[in-house]
Parts: structure tokens; sequence; C-alpha cells
């Protein structure tokens, strides 16, 4: 069972993880990429400190190779390739895919 | 969901606050304020009005944060001396 303390500091990491990752948007934005990757890398060191997960809508906010802030347009290109979205960070080349069609329906062996 | 408030704010981002210095053992920094823009284990980053980065001990300082509606809390820096990631722990 969580304990309660336990619950509570989950709850300010997570509560931290986004504020950080709202703080790095506007600065990238306004072309500070220092300060916006510098939230990026205190984020993640909260949620690996106290293992909580970066939400899935920010995590693809980030590179996974160099961990910049990325802005789709900016430093980042976004393509669809067949099933999967391929992220490209313009800073470091890393590629990221994530599928985004609708799971395909289990085979008829599996079941 | 839990905001940041005058009971959690030991263990909160101070990154984005308002900050102030209320009493300081530098009698020149008193008064300074801007934004909260970095952290380290012993400094606090704060930007000033005219864009200036001001690396301050928090050591020493008396911090005034204002939280949103109108709230200042005043933080003495020798409890918040930790790494940012270290501190909701503690």
């Amino acid at each position: 069972m969580v304990k309660k303390r336990d619950r509570r500091i989950g709850d300010i990491a997570l509560q931290r993880i986004v504020r950080l990752f709202e703080l790095a948007e506007a600065d990238a934005r306004t072309d500070r990429r220092n300060r916006s990757d510098r939230y990026v890398q205190l984020a993640r060191l909260i949620g690996m400190r106290y293992r909580v997960r970066i939400p899935s809508q920010l995590k693809m906010r980030f590179c996974k190779g160099c961990y910049s802030y990325l802005i789709p347009g900016k430093n980042a290109r976004v393509r669809l390739r067949g099933e999967y979205i391929t992220t490209t960070c313009l800073k470091c080349g890393q590629q990221m895919r994530r599928p985004y069609k609708a799971p395909r329906s289990p085979s008829a062996r599996r079941k | 969901m839990m905001n940041i408030t005058q009971h959690n704010i030991l263990q909160h981002e101070l990154i984005g606050l308002q900050a102030e210095i209320g009493a300081s053992t530098n009698n020149s920094m008193m008064g300074l304020c801007g934004a909260v823009v970095d952290e380290t284990r012993n400094m606090l980053v704060i930007e000033t009005e005219r864009k200036n980065e001001k690396w301050i001990a928090k050591a020493g300082n008396t911090f005034i944060f204002e939280l949103g509606g109108g709230v200042r809390v005043r933080v003495k820096g020798d409890r918040i001396v930790s790494r940012p990631e270290d501190r909701i722990k503690k």
C-alpha cells in the first residue's frame, strides 16, 4: 500500500514537473533555449528521484537524445510515416517514433 | 491536486515565482526583486526588471515569495539550502 506521505511527495513532484514544462514552453518561445533545456533537465531529475512518470503528452516535448525542449517548426521536424509519427530533433538529429494509429486487432492466433 | 501554498513552499518549485529579498547579511542586496529563473544547491538566480541575472546565496538571506492571489510568504534561505530535486523529501 502506498503511504500517505509517499502519495503527497509524488503529487508535489508531478506538479513541479508540469510547472517546469510550462516555464520551458514559455522560454523556448522567446528563444531562451538554455533556460528551457535547464527546466527539462530539472523536471527529469525530479521524475527520476521520486519515480514519477513524466506525463505522456509532455514526454513528446523534449528530445530523447540531447534532452532539449522541442518546438515543432523551430528545432524539431514532425512527419507522418506510415503508422508512426517521427519527430526529428534538429539539434542532434535524434529521431523519435510514436505510433498514432489505433492498435491492430489481436491476431486470430492469440485467442 | 493541491497547488503551491505557504505550507508546501519548502518542497515546491521556486522557479517562476516572483521573489524579493526581505533580509540579508549583505545590506546592498536588500529589496532586490524579480523572477526566480534557476536554482542550485546554494544559489537562487533572480532576473531583475532590467533583465540582469543575479546569483544570490540562499544561506544568510530571507526571501519573500509571491504566490498567486496576493499571498506573500517569507522564507528563511537557510531552510531551502539543498538541491532543487532533493527538496521534496526534506
